[in-house]
């Protein structure tokens, strides 16, 4: 089930809120994990199996770590929860990727799986590894109730498209938590906020890409605005995905991780990854990184540790090379800050400029569908291949798309928070915004009720 | 009230706005059809262990949950007023409006669609106009596209590319070519079809190239339907549209005529050529001819000839055809979107009548319904 959906926003969400803020405050939990079920099993009926398996999993190997007397046994449970679900992700996202290289490789046939990947699959399966690392690092203490802890796993707010909450933060709100109306019109207003960005915006770069990949008239100006608008799109579509899961969690009574911090106004590649996705960032970085040693090690096996860590990264986000290739450039990048101190005293005009060409060409490779599609886009963006400056198709799309990437374009700055915060702190701006929040949802509603299915981009991960 | 107060206040306003629609969509009464895009809207589905695990309910669920929520045409005018005149967009659903004429964007030229059409008539020709040594006229035509869009900047298919990849597939025919005594004009502001009262050159060039007399306006009184006309681009567009006056050119030859209206099983009932039991169908441009039917005759009993025409044809000519009337003793149209081509030999004696191909260019560039 989509949060962008009439069925979310005006059936699933409203019984949910309803029978949870009736039920008394032990039965909340329990109505939370029958709701998430219901959720994950909407869209994948099939796949209910799957994250109940992996939720008995790591409850299991929790209390065993909790319990275990010795190191051994304790590393014993934690590996049998990593080999596991490693094994799982293994086989649903990567076999047919790692079949399909093997087969080019040797020139074998060895058949593909085949296998439909299980939405959100990586979102809960690195949810739960934080989990049981935690309590074998001695970071957190087993979860002994089962209601509990499959809430945390299942937790529909967050489920399949992050932010990655890593059981720590929110362990002590899984037992007591508080609920006020001070934070369910909070989490309202930034669950609106999100959908907005998503449906109004999001989607509007959603179909300028579809028409793009259609047209017949391709151009130079066309390559590049494919290219920016895929860099909207993305995190339009992806930071208001976690806005609203950040606003259902407030109005369940929890606060989770912020995961954007404008990220287009980075200055360095590493700032860049700080302000991205934050909790993936923040993963890589405490369970791969610096358990590989980090930066203080040898250079040699610093080039290596970070090379590594962004293959991996590169990996999670897709089963392809391309989504490969999108890693390692961050690797090459960061090295080349590391190593290139210079680049950090260019005018901040110019570091920000770099990052964003970097930043656009990474997700031009990272939205292709094969790398030959990749370098097409490339060759095209400069000019390769004898195209157009501008064709009239082009122009036609530049006047029609004019508005949505300014809104877009101002919108991936903090200029319209910052006016928001300004405004809202008068009188007037605070009888405003509710009106602003209802326009909004009448006008999602709106597109929702007009438009057509339009899942979000991180699902596929 | 300090803002904190304010905020909740507002907050619970926000909700009650939130609630009142959830109720409307839980309790309020389904639908069945939606006027305003002529299709009937999705029920609630049957709920069974198969469906849930198939996922079929779900996917059933959420085209209910779209087409029954309170509203609908109200929230889809919504969305396409600030689609239009907030965000700038140029079109919507890939419907423009310019010169307040509302069109469908079609492009690129698919030259695939264009080949197969052509496949498919040529088939026609060859098994039953060839044969009887038929003559045979061909006419595109041209959707308001080729008037507004080129014209106004808006993206628009290779016309000129369409009508020769015709031409040199249709060899064996003569070609009619009406964009030079059609404008924009001549077309509904709302809807994809050419105005009856207004397409008598077009009709005019057409009998010549088929060697019959062409009909003047002297023929005709031009009677206005007594119902507003709302076009198809009504719905699709959503946006608020003035109706627009439709009309049918009568005349005492066409009252005396009787169309014979044919299924693929062979049943036959009869009609006029302005079918007034049409008045309130979803599509007021029924009227003519009773809308889309595969095959159907009008026979002439005051001709004063015993020539005969085949229209192969679609909707553009239910309106053309009874203007075509008056230089034949029967006029048969077949839209073969609706017949097997095969098997049109049980129902039509082919023995070298006058053939017309009309054909607009959304078909031809579209023309995965042709069977």
């Amino acid at each position: 089930m989509l949060f962008s959906s009439i069925s979310f926003l005006y059936y699933f969400l409203p019984a949910v809120l309803l029978v949870y803020f009736l039920v008394p405050r032990k039965l909340k939990n329990t109505v939370l994990l029958l709701a998430s079920l219901f959720f994950y099993g909407w869209g994948e009926p099939k796949y209910l199996l799957l994250m109940l398996f992996s939720i008995v999993l790591f409850y299991f190997c929790g209390l065993a770590i909790g319990k275990a007397k010795s190191q051994r046994a304790k590393k014993s449970f934690l590996t049998l929860s990593v080999v596991v679900s490693l094994l799982l992700l293994g086989i649903f996202k990567y076999a047919d990727f790692f079949i399909d290289s093997f087969n080019a490789a040797t020139g074998l046939s060895v058949p593909l799986l085949r296998l439909a990947l299980p939405i959100g699959i990586s979102f809960y399966t690195f949810q739960c590894l934080s989990y049981t690392i935690d309590v074998y690092r001695g970071n957190a203490q087993p979860q002994k109730n089962f209601i509990s802890f499959g809430a945390y796993v299942s937790l529909f707010p967050q489920l399949i498209a992050g932010p990655i909450v890593r059981y720590v933060d929110v362990a002590r709100e899984l037992e007591s938590r508080t609920h006020n109306w001070d934070d369910i019109a909070r989490g309202l207003r930034r669950f609106l906020i999100g959908l907005a960005k998503k449906v109004l915006i999001a989607d509007s770069f959603a179909l300028l890409i579809k028409l793009f990949r259609e047209s017949n008239e391709p151009s130079v100006l066309f390559y590049w605005m494919y290219a920016i608008a895929f860099t909207l799109n993305i995190y339009f579509d992806f930071s208001g995905y976690s806005d609203m899961a950040i606003g259902l969690g407030r109005i369940f009574g929890f606060h989770f991780i912020e995961n954007f911090d404008y990220p287009y106004l980075s200055k360095s590649v590493r700032e860049f990854w700080r302000r991205w996705h934050m909790s993936l960032g923040s993963w890589f970085r405490d369970y791969v990184y610096i358990p590989m040693g980090g930066n203080r090690v040898r250079k040699i096996r610093w080039v290596f540790n970070t090379l590594t860590v962004w293959m991996l990264t590169g990996l999670w986000h897709g089963a392809a090379w391309n989504f490969v290739l999108w890693g390692l450039l961050f690797a090459v990048l960061l090295l080349l800050e590391k190593w290139v101190p210079a680049l950090q005293r260019l005018p901040v005009f110019f570091r920000r400029f770099y990052v964003l060409l970097a930043v656009v060409i990474s997700f031009v490779l990272f939205n292709a569908d094969s790398l030959q599609q990749a370098g097409g886009d490339l060759a095209g963006m400069f000019g390769f291949g004898n195209l157009p400056a501008v064709s009239a198709q082009t122009l036609y799309y530049l006047r029609s798309y004019a508005v949505v990437f300014v809104l877009g374009l101002v919108g991936a700055t903090p200029l319209v928070r910052d006016l928001g915060r300004r405004v809202g702190e008068t009188k007037v701006g605070v009888i405003l915004e509710p009106v602003v929040l209802t326009v909004l949802l009448l006008l999602c509603t709106a597109y929702l009720v007009d438009g057509s299915f339009s899942p979000f981009l991180y699902f596929r991960f | 009230m300090d803002h904190k107060r304010i905020r909740i206040v507002g907050a619970g306003v926000l909700l009650a706005v939130w609630v009142v629609l959830t109720l409307f969509a839980w309790f309020g009464a389904p639908k069945a059809v939606s006027t305003a895009e002529r299709r009937e809207l999705a029920q609630f589905p049957a709920l069974s262990g198969e469906s849930v695990l198939n996922g079929k309910f779900m996917s059933s669920f959420e085209s209910y949950a779209l087409d029954q929520f309170p509203m609908r045409d109200t929230f889809r005018q919504l969305k396409s007023l600030f689609h239009y005149n907030i965000l700038g967009q140029k079109d919507n659903n890939d419907i423009y409006i310019e010169d307040g004429y509302y069109a469908k964007l079609d492009y690129p030229l698919n030259e695939k669609s264009v080949d197969y059409a052509m496949s498919r008539f040529t088939w026609l020709y060859q098994n039953y106009l060839q044969p009887h040594d038929a003559k045979v006229v061909m006419a595109v035509v041209p959707d308001k596209s080729y008037f507004l869009a080129r014209a106004n900047g808006y993206p628009a298919m290779d016309y000129d590319a369409l009508f020769r990849r015709v031409a040199d597939a249709m060899p064996w025919a003569s070609h009619v070519d009406l964009t030079g005594v059609l404008s924009i004009d001549d077309y509904y502001r709302t809807d994809t079809h050419w105005r009856q009262e207004k397409i008598l050159p077009a009709a005019q060039t057409i009998c010549q190239a088929l060697g019959v007399d062409a009909p003047v306006a002297s023929d005709f009184t031009p009677t206005a339907v007594p119902k507003p006309f709302y076009g198809v681009y009504y719905g699709q567009a959503a946006l608020p549209m003035d109706p627009e006056t439709m009309y049918t050119m009568e005349s005492e030859l066409l009252s005396g005529c009787t169309v014979r209206c044919f299924d693929d099983l062979g049943h036959e009932t009869t009609a006029q050529v302005y079918d007034r039991t049409k008045l309130d169908a979803r599509d007021l441009y029924d009227i003519y001819l009773s809308g889309a039917v595969s095959l159907l005759t009008i026979e002439n009993p005051n001709a004063t000839t015993q020539r005969e025409l085949i229209i192969f044809r679609d909707s553009f000519g239910s309106s053309l055809a009874p203007l075509l009337v008056q230089g034949y003793r029967q006029v048969t149209l077949l839209d073969i979107r609706y017949i097997n081509p095969m098997i049109l030999n049980r129902f039509v004696d082919f023995h070298g009548q006058d053939t017309l191909f009309l054909y607009s260019t959304l078909v031809l560039n579209n023309s995965n319904s042709l069977k």
